[in-house]
């Protein structure tokens, strides 16, 4: 928009016109202005990065040059690793932003995504095939990039790992049909130990001191008088204890650096004192914490952003569990409301550029998990609100003042998921439906109760640990505690459901990478009726889901000597305390679960073949088999007919309704006999990110009327987009007869609303209504999108004018433009529920 | 041959004046900052884009 | 089947099938091979309707309230 329009135009005439984006800029501090606009958007547009967004090669030169000088060095492995993690923080460029407040990036300047070439050749390999992120000169650039990844070839995580898996369940995995990504213990999605971390009671350097006494008794013990087996194991033991203080030292330096940088600029450069005093407090916080507690929001804050970024130094992070309202709330309340150091628009401040430091953390993320994730870097979902320990209410001022800087920053990622529960005070509630109103499409609301029962169900969590659960990826609950914590959930146990089904017809074959991947059961035509149909179903499930679980528990299980984390386990209790990697089985409860992608499609198959071949016999087995293998070309009106004539989940109907249940109590039985390496279960959680466009090209026809090529549905227990025709009562009515506690371990719900019809209090009033239905029915998630058509399409035609409107994807927003036109048109499709 | 501590961008560590910081202002398309990278005093500056001789 | 844009003439399958963002209805988008244009088609009748641009919206309004409130007011002014 020309700056004199945006100058002419109200707060209130932009908000009027719902173009919440204009009047959230007008409405912000000059400072977060600067800060929000200064961020190089790093989510990927169709695959690729935007330009000017390059790849980092120090940090993989500093590594390869570093583990080349230590080859022939004596130290054992995890030593060396950590070795290279302190070389990489100790000789990394770091920068400070103008008007800054907060510090730290991971990769070294703010243009660039950060790499680690340790971790997976694959990963190394795509790097160098992407020209259009290798920085300038790129000729000379790509020779660097060639030298480290021949380096790593043969050396990288993935390459120690692969000879140790099963071969034919790791080719079928990486075919690219069933599931995504590779099981790793530094790639995917890493919870932290924050109740031993976060809670004001230690930080690094109290750590350091913990972890000495360890290394003395330990010592002590090695040289008695006496050899046993726990002697034979204590050697190990001090060697992760001692590479869990390099890398806790390592930590203190850069943040020394950063503040030692800070005081440079001020006593060198600035000239505005105001600026200055600003610089000072950046240094006094950078040489607070990460070595001591903070005292203060602010050194909260950098606390959390300087761990964040050493973990993803350390290992390929594609989320961002964490509760910043319950963990940084005191030190808001302390410096707002006690000690008044900090007004409440300075403290709005703080949170909003604490939101920008986390928009702005990119790493280069291989295309299968930038078309998945289209428009992000992954999944940071925040947790706000929910219950503490003792199961009271946790919102507190900081919660409120999320909700409001996510108003006036207007960042895709992170995203807000937060825990409702019966106690939240309406002025709460009204913050958070404020966003949902804004067209943010977050926060994604969560069933604290159900979700708390749900985790003691699943995976034994003692109810106080289980009350503190996060985030640890889009949906899935997981307590930050010391053994409740799950160091890594490896993304290849992600299963694509709509191959359950498709298998039947294919009897495991898989036509689009042309090899078999399911179970061989009978040639579908010779089902005499769907009990036999359902049991091959049953088969392929069982089939699809055991392949990714066996490899997690195969990488989990090699973790602590292959692929070890001394960082993680530097700010883990239970490691701190046992001298055994976090990622050790033996000192976890465990929290697995299988991420259910293209879920719903089976229900809606199974529906449409139960109902128009075996009992209406309108079509043969054989006819829809055929119609199946030439993707509908040529059988339109048959297609018609699966969709139409066929009962369809989300209308409050029981015959596809009690097919789902069927499906769910198969998979949460066999949930229970596949356990992963710490004994626990592995529950299945229907939800997609934008793996419903990925797998567009990859899932063949199904009898739900879907083609290959089209996008498949919205994910989670969401209906079809247009196939919920009985209103937004059925759709919960649907959802709420699967119980959300005993049948998978989360359920995403996408909703899509009106904006004109919830404006005003009104609207309000009408969305509180529809949740006490949600509620009451035991759902435990659902999300909503409320952008009209109108905008959408007209964001389609005029991209530039429309940068900042923001959609919820699936379990994550993106910004419109950002996303493929198919998922655009996906989106839009989706029905809009009437409300009242 | 010209080295980082007679540069202008060249900050000395207090306790180790042989070691030391290449501070730089820099603009980019989206923000502006400054950079910090460690180096040594000693270290060769004579094909360093960015060397200032320090007055 | 005849591309509205080039005028080239083929079977209906010889036009790529790329999606259909609305499984219940019978319009999808494919495109011509020879001039290569994102074409709306309805699949029953076999018939290209429309190229495709941005904004272009194939399928009409999405299903459920979308418009109702504009639909209102128009009825409303109209009763007027």
């Amino acid at each position: 928009m020309a700056q004199a329009a945006l100058k002419n135009t109200s707060i209130e005439e932009f908000e009027k016109k719902q173009e919440w984006w204009w009047a959230a800029e007008k409405r912000r501090s000059s400072r977060l202005d600067y800060l929000r606009k200064a961020i190089w958007k790093k989510g990927a547009i169709g695959g690729l990065y935007a330009p000017g967004v390059k790849t980092d090669l120090e940090q993989a030169v500093l590594t390869t040059n570093m583990a080349r000088s230590l080859e022939n060095a004596p130290d054992p492995y995890v030593v060396k690793s950590a070795k290279i993690f302190a070389h990489v923080l100790d000789n990394k460029t770091i920068f400070i932003t103008d008007h800054a407040q907060l510090v730290g990036y991971t990769g070294s300047l703010p243009h660039t995504m950060n790499w680690n070439p340790s971790i997976a050749s694959i990963l190394n390999a795509e790097v160098f095939n992407d020209p259009t992120s290798i920085p300038d000169p790129v000729d000379k650039n790509q020779a660097v990039i060639q030298d480290i990844v021949g380096y790593w070839a043969g050396k990288s995580d993935l390459d120690k790992m692969m000879p140790v898996f099963d071969m034919e369940d790791m080719m079928k995995m990486l075919s690219g049909s069933i599931g995504w990504g590779v099981p790793l213990a530094r790639g995917g999605y890493s919870n932290k130990d924050y109740e031993y971390l976060m809670t004001g009671k230690r930080a690094f350097q109290e750590i350091l001191e913990e972890i000495d006494k360890k290394i003395d008794e330990a010592d002590e013990l090695v040289h008695t008088p006496v050899a046993n087996k726990e002697i034979a194991l204590m050697y190990d033991k001090l060697n992760n204890w001692e590479a869990m203080k390099i890398c806790l030292e390592a930590g203190i330096r850069i943040a020394k650096r950063y503040a030692r940088l800070a005081r440079i600029i001020a006593e060198n450069f600035e000239e505005d004192p105001k600026r200055k005093e600003e610089l000072l407090k950046i240094a006094a916080a950078c040489e607070r914490v990460p070595a001591h507690p903070p005292r203060t929001l602010q050194e909260s804050f950098q606390y959390d952003i300087f761990i964040q970024m050493m973990s993803r130094t350390e290992a390929i992070e594609g989320a961002w569990p964490c509760r910043p309202d319950y963990y940084h709330g005191p030190y808001y309340d302390k410096d707002v409301n006690i000690d008044k150091t900090l007004t409440p628009e300075e403290a709005l401040d703080l949170v909003g550029e604490f939101l920008i430091r986390a928009a702005e953390v990119c790493q280069f993320k291989p295309k299968f998990a930038r078309e998945g994730l289209q428009g992000i870097d992954g999944t940071w979902v925040w947790t706000m609100g929910g219950v503490d320990a003792n199961g009271r209410d946790a919102c507190n001022d900081l919660t409120i003042a999320f909700m409001q800087a996510a108003r006036l920053v207007r960042v895709a990622n992170p995203t807000f998921a937060f825990r409702w529960h019966p106690h939240v005070q309406d002025k709460v509630m009204r913050e958070v439906f404020e966003c949902i109103r804004h067209g943010l499409g977050y926060p994604s609301i969560r069933h604290d109760p159900i979700l708390i029962a749900n985790a003691m169900h699943w995976h034994g969590h003692p109810i106080e640990e289980a009350r503190l659960w996060v985030h640890q990826a889009c949906m899935s609950p997981n307590p930050p505690t010391k053994h409740g914590y799950q160091p890594m959930r490896m993304a290849n146990a992600t299963a694509n459901c709509a191959k359950i089904i498709e298998y039947v017809f294919t009897s495991g074959f898989d036509k689009i990478v042309n090899m078999q991947v399911g179970a061989e059961t009978p040639d579908v035509t010779t089902f005499k009726d769907f009990e036999e149909f359902f049991a091959a179903w049953v088969t392929q499930m069982k089939t699809i889901f055991s392949i990714l679980v066996r490899s997690v528990n195969r990488a989990r299980v090699l973790a602590p000597t292959l692929t070890p984390r001394p960082f993680l386990s530097a700010i883990s209790e239970r490691s701190v305390e046992s001298g055994l990697d976090t990622l050790d089985p033996s000192i976890a409860r465990g929290n697995a679960w299988i991420t259910a992608f293209t879920w719903v499609e089976n229900a809606d198959s199974l529906a449409a073949v139960k109902k128009l071949v075996f009992e209406e016999k309108k079509y043969t087995m054989a006819e829809l088999k055929e119609a199946l293998d030439k993707n509908w070309e040529g059988y339109e009106e048959m297609r018609l007919d699966f969709v139409k004539n066929a009962p369809k989940w989300g209308n409050d109907d029981d015959y596809v309704d009690s097919i789902m249940l069927r499906c769910l109590d198969e998979c949460a039985k066999f949930s229970k006999e596949i356990k992963c390496p710490c004994g626990n279960n592995w529950p299945i959680l229907p939800e997609n990110v934008s793996g419903n466009i990925h797998y567009a090209n990859i899932v063949g026809a199904l009898p739900n009327g879907r083609r290959l090529g089209d996008a498949l549905y919205d994910g989670g227990i969401s209906p079809g987009p247009g196939l919920d025709k009985n209103g937004p009562t059925a759709v919960l009515k649907s959802c709420g007869k699967i119980d959300h506690i005993t049948q998978g371990r989360a359920f995403l719900l996408n909703q899509r609303l009106s904006p004109t019809q919830l404006a005003g209090e009104k609207g309000y009033q009408l969305w509180r209504a529809y949740m006490r239905t949600w509620a009451d029915l035991g759902l435990d998630h659902v999300q909503f999108n409320m952008v009209d058509d109108s905008t959408l399409r007209a964001a389609q035609k005029d991209p530039e004018k429309y940068q900042e409107v923001i959609v919820r994807v699936a379990g994550y927003s993106a910004h419109f433009v950002d996303i493929s036109r198919k998922t655009q048109d996906n989106i839009i499709q989706r029905t809009v529920q009437g409300l009242g | 041959m010209a080295t980082c501590k007679e540069c202008k961008n060249f900050f000395p560590l207090t306790d180790n004046p042989a070691k030391g910081d290449c501070v730089q202002r820099v603009v980019d398309p989206r923000q502006a900052y400054y950079k910090s990278k460690p180096v040594n005093a000693e270290d060769d500056a004579a094909s360093c884009p960015s060397f200032q001789k320090r007055s | 089947m005849k591309c509205t844009e080039c005028g080239y003439e083929a079977p209906l399958s010889e036009f790529r099938y790329l999606y259909n963002a609305r499984i219940d209805g019978s319009i999808s988008i494919r495109q011509c091979k020879n001039c290569e244009q994102w074409l709306a088609v309805d699949e029953l009748k076999g018939v290209a309707l429309e190229k495709v641009t941005g904004g272009a919206a194939p399928w009409g309004k999405s299903a459920g309230i979308e418009g109702l409130a504009e639909d209102v007011k128009k009825k409303k002014r109209r009763s007027a």
